[in-house]
């Protein structure tokens, strides 16, 4: 799914995520994927999948072990339904709230496509492997934004993606958009699509340090 | 009166204007369009009932039309304004177009009809006598029968109705309710399960083994490593650098293997 993405590698220029979140239930998992599916382009086909693994590592300073912003994350993901596709590091910064006129979240967002070493490669830096998680859904495209509907699953076993058990019994859904840094418009874009899945799914912008912190 | 021809006509042209969208455009007219216009067409709808239900407003059949002109000719402006339904404006067409009120048979009748209905449902049979004046066929004898008659009638109508109310009731019951049970139903999201997910996802909440993974072979092993990549790299990164204390509090943790671990 990240195949999107990864032609921003080349370009220097800072990149930003817009982002809103929100779950919906299993049971109108369906409503919602028909909804989109009509609401996105592509609606004569059928929608997309895909079925990821998400390693999360992090870079401990010794003086701040329990402080999660004082770590860095690096984020590696791969998809299980293609094995052959590039891996992708990823990182994200902490998510920005900012005030009234924003309508979304807004992170720093960096993507590269890597080989399947890169995991070798960020132990070798001193990465350690903080948790990792089974991901799998559907994801839509609509101009340049981008909905996913997934559902996280729990590893039972450590690299075993096929003992899982699902976190909760809702999908996660988001709605992001990666653009330069700057383009602020696209939030109002954003915030209409939001506004069209009401009240099916609720995509507002979380603040992760508050719930974080509950 | 101005204001209900303006609105009049404002109807006029927007219906006609929709019809035409609906009829030509179809093809590229959009669903928010046709709903606004729809929207606008029952707004105008409303405001003329309004307007026409006002007491200001007298019944439309005390308005006398009258034709100022027939001719037995074709007109051509009249077929083009009426869309080719009337051709010709002559005597013919004119009582049946410009009517206003009934036929004066059927009008006497109307309100005879009124009259004894209105008399029935006061059960008056004085005001009865003073309003068949006219006829003064009957006697009283009718009337008393008459009277009885419409009581009887009276009272099965009542039953009818109360009847009728108690189905209303009910069903408007039972409407009620399921509505209700309709509106609690939608629940299609939770707050705590969209803040369970996002706390996975972001800090891994719920995702971290709870067994500690990390062997104390591949400890040592990343040790070595580690100090090898500090003396080489040492001055480049302070990040590196610290790697290694990081390390020293994982030998704590460690047990089990990870695959992502050197080995």
């Amino acid at each position: 799914m990240e195949g999107s993405v990864s032609i921003h590698r080349h370009t220097a220029a800072p990149f930003h995520e817009y982002l809103l979140q929100g779950s919906v239930v299993d049971n109108s998992c369906d409503v919602l994927l028909n909804r989109l599916r009509g609401l996105c382009d592509n609606a004569e086909n059928d929608y997309e999948s895909f079925h990821d693994h998400e390693l999360v590592f992090a870079l401990r300073s010794s003086t701040a072990q329990n402080n999660h912003n004082q770590q860095v994350y690096f984020r590696v993901r791969h998809s299980l339904k293609a094995p052959n596709a590039p891996w992708h590091l990823r990182y994200v910064g902490q998510a920005e709230v900012g005030d009234k006129t924003r309508h979304t979240l807004v992170r720093t967002y960096v993507d590269v496509s890597t080989s399947d070493n890169v995991v070798t490669f960020l132990n070798e830096m001193g990465f350690r492997l903080d948790y990792e998680y089974v991901i799998k859904g559907y994801f839509f495209h609509k101009g340049r934004m981008k909905v996913t509907v997934s559902k996280i699953f729990r590893m039972l076993q450590p690299n075993n993606v096929e003992n899982l058990e699902p976190l909760s019994l809702s999908y996660l859904v988001e709605l992001t958009v990666v653009a330069p840094a700057g383009q602020e418009l696209i939030q109002d874009d954003m915030k209409n699509f939001a506004e069209q899945l009401k009240p099916l799914v609720q995509l507002e912008k979380i603040d992760h340090r508050r719930i974080t912190m509950m | 009166m101005r204001s209900k021809r303006r609105i009049l006509s404002q109807f006029f042209i927007v219906s006609n204007f929709s019809m035409m969208k609906i009829e030509h455009e179809y093809s590229s007219i959009t669903w928010p369009n046709v709903l606004d216009n729809f929207a606008l067409l029952s707004g105008q709808l409303n405001s003329l009932s309004r307007l026409l239900k006002s007491e200001k407003i007298p019944p439309l059949k005390n308005y006398v039309l009258l034709p100022l002109a027939l001719s037995p000719d074709k007109d051509l402006d009249l077929e083009k304004l009426t869309e080719g339904r009337l051709m010709i404006f002559n005597h013919e067409v004119v009582p049946v177009y410009l009517r206003t009120k009934p036929e004066p048979e059927v009008e006497e009748k109307f309100t005879e009809l009124t009259c004894r209905v209105g008399i029935s449902a006061h059960d008056n049979p004085q005001s009865y006598m003073v309003y068949s004046q006219g006829k003064a066929i009957k006697t009283e004898n009718m009337l008393v029968e008459d009277a009885t008659v419409t009581r009887k009638q009276l009272n099965t109508l009542n039953k009818i109705t109360s009847n009728i109310l108690d189905i209303i009731n009910s069903a408007r019951d039972e409407w009620e309710s399921e509505a209700n049970q309709k509106s609690a139903q939608p629940q299609t999201s939770s707050m705590a399960d969209t803040n369970s997910l996002i706390q996975a996802i972001t800090v891994g909440k719920g995702l971290k083994q709870p067994t500690p993974r990390r062997s104390e072979n591949s400890h040592q092993n990343n040790n070595n490593v580690n100090s090898q990549q500090q003396s080489q790299k040492a001055p480049q990164s302070a990040t590196i650098s610290k790697a290694p204390s990081t390390i020293k509090t994982n030998i704590k943790a460690g047990s089990a293997n990870h695959p992502y671990q050197r080995s």
